[in-house]
């Protein structure tokens, strides 16, 4: 028999190193040809960092996203960057990359404004223009601007940090501020669980991220996708088996510890929430982990929902939902039989 | 949120898809340099064991092997480790899992490296394996590092747990446990090392953390920081997986001795053998509650398993208790964390870092609760919801970004529009 269920599952999580500093740094170059070059420590595996980092550089500096080139992640050429680990990077080293390029445009400010013959104060930097935002008939181009800073020998460079606004957790009882920023999210999920195969259809999952300010959506979007997939896998598919006499993993390769295929992925429908915010740049908070957390306990839910029966310890593998669902006609014919 | 921003938000083409898209991207194994060694890793076959004899000769006087290297080699530091220095580089004084690192080699060819790797004989003394935490914690179990198996313990303590207890109008009280996962990044560990051209050491690896990875292969070689450079190639996927050290410090230091350019590409079985795991853990939770479904108090246990090595095991110690009551103001919070050593795989950092496995413990009691007083999920939730100005169970106040009711009702309302609740509503 085919059971429909549904579950929702909710979290929170702290973004950047637990009540521990955790700093990044960046470093920024604006070109005479209105580019700019942006070196990031951080380590960029596929989640989107160096774009990030493009975008907040381009909003910052006032040029476009494909003006900027980012180096990430080499001892040589980049300043330290800390893991990538903890949701941090969007938060920390984006806070680095804008103080960077604040820093950098110190010089390019004080040339506009003696340019423009108004305060730096009230120069906008925004898609290759400076104006003033009292006085909108004073602007210049990037490329006169730059064009001013050759003539005048300045260089427009940057170095930034960012270290989050935490303190050490107190020993006895962990009270403190382990985090500057949290992220939340929920997530409501939708399957159709085979009681006689044990097969569960996870049909549709909503997953809704608070993540601030949006950075790239398309990523965001992206992240929250792969979250919800590795969190069915995490609690219908995966677990890894220790060989109880020689503690070697007895599963080690794809083909015996299963994870989602393509074939697995549900209908998902992210959905990206924002909320007001300074501490990180231009609000943005990480939404990496966050992506994953929220569809655990929400499959989790809707596979109890649908059979009437807790699972209280993962995985939940086609066996266990086999054997749960024998447990229960054998429990109420016993109930039955006892009336 | 009102603010316009001429970029952000946006969904421009992230700067790394071409390549990828067009295969054209170089991830470490693809490096390819001239006199390039293939460097591999002989690994335990036991999980607990001193080692009596190692012979390395057989290995190291086969035509083609340049390099054959153990413990006594290492010109710096024999520890490694994010956050407590406890792994060896390679093995000195006792094997800890299966697949403890022992010996290194470099050769000309692959095929070589296999045949060098199998030519070196070992002799152990075995010692108790423990693979539970219950045994771990027993007083007369061999120790695994030092004279405890305690890896840490953690203590959050707010507000008045024990009074809040005699208020409630529910409670429920339940055990939950998670399993031992992995990352199953789609790239295996890789990483070459050479010297460049100014003499500079460089490991090009596939990685979470270079700048980290540089200071340990200093150490292991006892040269100053900044005379090793550490870049990260196109790596395919990590999870936390890659945030330990993987063939750095073993490239680096055959390098060191060969001078040549040394790679090591791990296979998907030594990759998966090595590389840290999710932390399994057992959690008790007691819950307490108003009749109408405000939480008043949760008193949490959370027993971990950290492995063979600490790896990030203090990071999810120390995340797990403060994540333990959920995204929910609750005025009486405890929890009580105790992780172990064990001779199982090294549990480290996993996407989430045990806030995974604390979700779905509060997750878990709050529908407990909802059912227990015939309340909807949804209602609870956001009767319990954090907002600006709640405390959190570490004292501190939320000042700002707490959009989490906002995420239940969008959540809820595209759940109405694409599900089928004919059957009733969460």
């Amino acid at each position: 028999m085919i059971k429909r269920g549904h579950g929702i599952g909710c979290m929170f999580y702290g973004v950047g190193n637990t009540g521990l500093p955790n700093p990044a740094a960046a470093f920024v170059e604006v070109l005479a040809d209105a580019t700019a070059n942006v070196m990031i420590g951080a380590a960029d595996i596929g989640q989107g960092i160096a774009t990030v980092s493009a975008a907040i550089a381009a909003e910052t500096l006032g040029l476009d996203y494909i003006d900027i080139h980012v180096t990430s992640a080499d001892t040589l050429t980049t300043p330290e960057g800390g893991a990538t680990s903890a949701s941090r990077q969007t938060f920390i080293t984006g806070n680095a990359v804008k103080n960077a390029c604040l820093n950098a445009r110190k010089e390019l400010e004080k040339t506009a404004a003696e340019f423009l013959n108004c305060t730096e104060e009230e120069l906008v930097f925004e898609c290759h223009e400076i104006y003033s935002n009292k006085d909108e008939t004073k602007k210049m181009t990037y490329a006169e601007l730059m064009g001013s800073m050759g003539k005048l020998g300045r260089l427009a460079v940057g170095a930034g940090y960012y270290n989050p606004n935490t303190t050490y957790l107190d020993p006895n009882d962990m009270s403190g501020i382990p985090y500057e920023i949290y992220s939340y999210a929920t997530t409501i999920c939708e399957v159709d669980v085979n009681t006689e195969t044990g097969e569960v259809d996870v049909r549709k999952v909503v997953s809704a991220h608070d993540v601030g300010t949006p950075v790239n959506t398309a990523a965001v979007e992206g992240q929250i996708e792969g979250g919800v997939v590795m969190g069915e896998g995490f609690v219908l598919f995966e677990n890894i088996e220790v060989d109880k006499r020689t503690g070697a993993i007895k599963n080690p390769e794809f083909s015996k510890y299963i994870i989602p295929t393509t074939m697995d992925v549900p209908e998902i429908y992210p959905i990206v929430v924002s909320s007001d915010g300074d501490a990180g740049p231009y609000g943005a908070k990480g939404v990496g982990e966050p992506a994953l957390i929220p569809m655990i306990p929400a499959v989790t839910a809707a596979v109890e929902d649908a059979l009437g029966v807790k699972f209280r310890k993962l995985p939940i593998l086609a066996a266990d939902i086999v054997a749960a669902v024998k447990e229960k006609e054998a429990r109420e014919k016993e109930e039955a039989e006892n009336k | 949120m009102s603010k316009e921003y001429s970029v952000l938000g946006k969904s421009e083409i992230k700067v790394d898809s071409l390549e990828k898209v067009l295969g054209t991207a170089k991830y470490a194994g693809d490096y390819d340099m001239p006199g390039m060694l293939y460097g591999g890793v002989f690994r335990s076959t036991v999980p607990h064991a001193y080692i009596k004899k190692l012979n390395l000769e057989k290995a190291r006087k086969m035509p083609g092997v340049a390099c054959v290297l153990d413990h006594t080699a290492i010109p710096g530091i024999n520890r490694f480790g994010i956050i407590i220095k406890d792994e060896p580089c390679l093995v000195d004084d006792k094997v800890r899992r299966y697949g403890d690192a022992i010996a290194v080699v470099a050769a000309e060819t692959k095929e070589i490296l296999a045949e060098a790797l199998e030519a070196i004989e070992v002799e152990y003394e075995e010692i108790e394996p423990i693979f539970t935490i219950e045994r771990a914690l027993e007083e007369d179990s061999p120790k695994i590092h030092g004279d405890s198996n305690i890896h840490a313990t953690k203590h959050l303590e707010h507000g008045d747990v024990d009074g809040a207890f005699e208020k409630f109008d529910v409670i429920v009280e339940h055990e939950y446990s998670t399993h031992r996962l992995s990352h199953m990044f789609i790239e295996p560990d890789a990483g070459v090392a050479y010297i460049d051209e100014n003499g500079m050491l460089t490991v090009v690896a596939s990685t979470q953390n270079p700048h980290y990875d540089r200071g340990e292969v200093a150490k292991m070689l006892g040269v100053p920081t900044n005379r090793v450079r550490v870049k990260q190639a196109t790596t395919g996927g990590g999870f936390g997986g890659k945030l330990d050290i993987g063939v750095q410090l073993h490239c680096a230091l055959l390098t060191y001795y060969t001078k040549k350019p040394v790679k090591i590409v791990r296979g998907r079985k030594e990759s998966t053998t090595v590389s840290s795991k999710r932390h399994p853990m057992v959690m008790k939770a007691k819950t307490g509650a108003t009749k109408d479904g405000k939480i008043l108090v949760t008193d949490i246990f959370q027993y971990g398993d950290t492995g063979a090595y600490a790896s990030y095991g203090p990071a999810v110690i120390g995340r797990s208790p403060v994540h333990a009551a959920g995204p929910y103001d609750v005025p009486n919070v405890r929890v009580h964390a105790v992780f172990t050593y064990t001779n199982n795989p090294m549990s480290g950092a996993f996407r989430g870092f045990g806030v995974p496995q604390a979700a779905v413990v509060h997750e878990g009691q709050m529908n407990a609760i909802a059912e227990k007083l015939n309340m909807s999920q949804f209602d609870i939730r956001m009767i319990n919801a954090q907002t600006v100005g709640c405390t959190l169970p570490t004292g501190q106040k939320l000042t700002e970004s707490v959009g989490f009711k906002d995420t239940l009702t969008l959540a809820m309302e595209k759940a109405r529009e694409v599900m089928d609740f004919s059957e009733g509503e969460l």
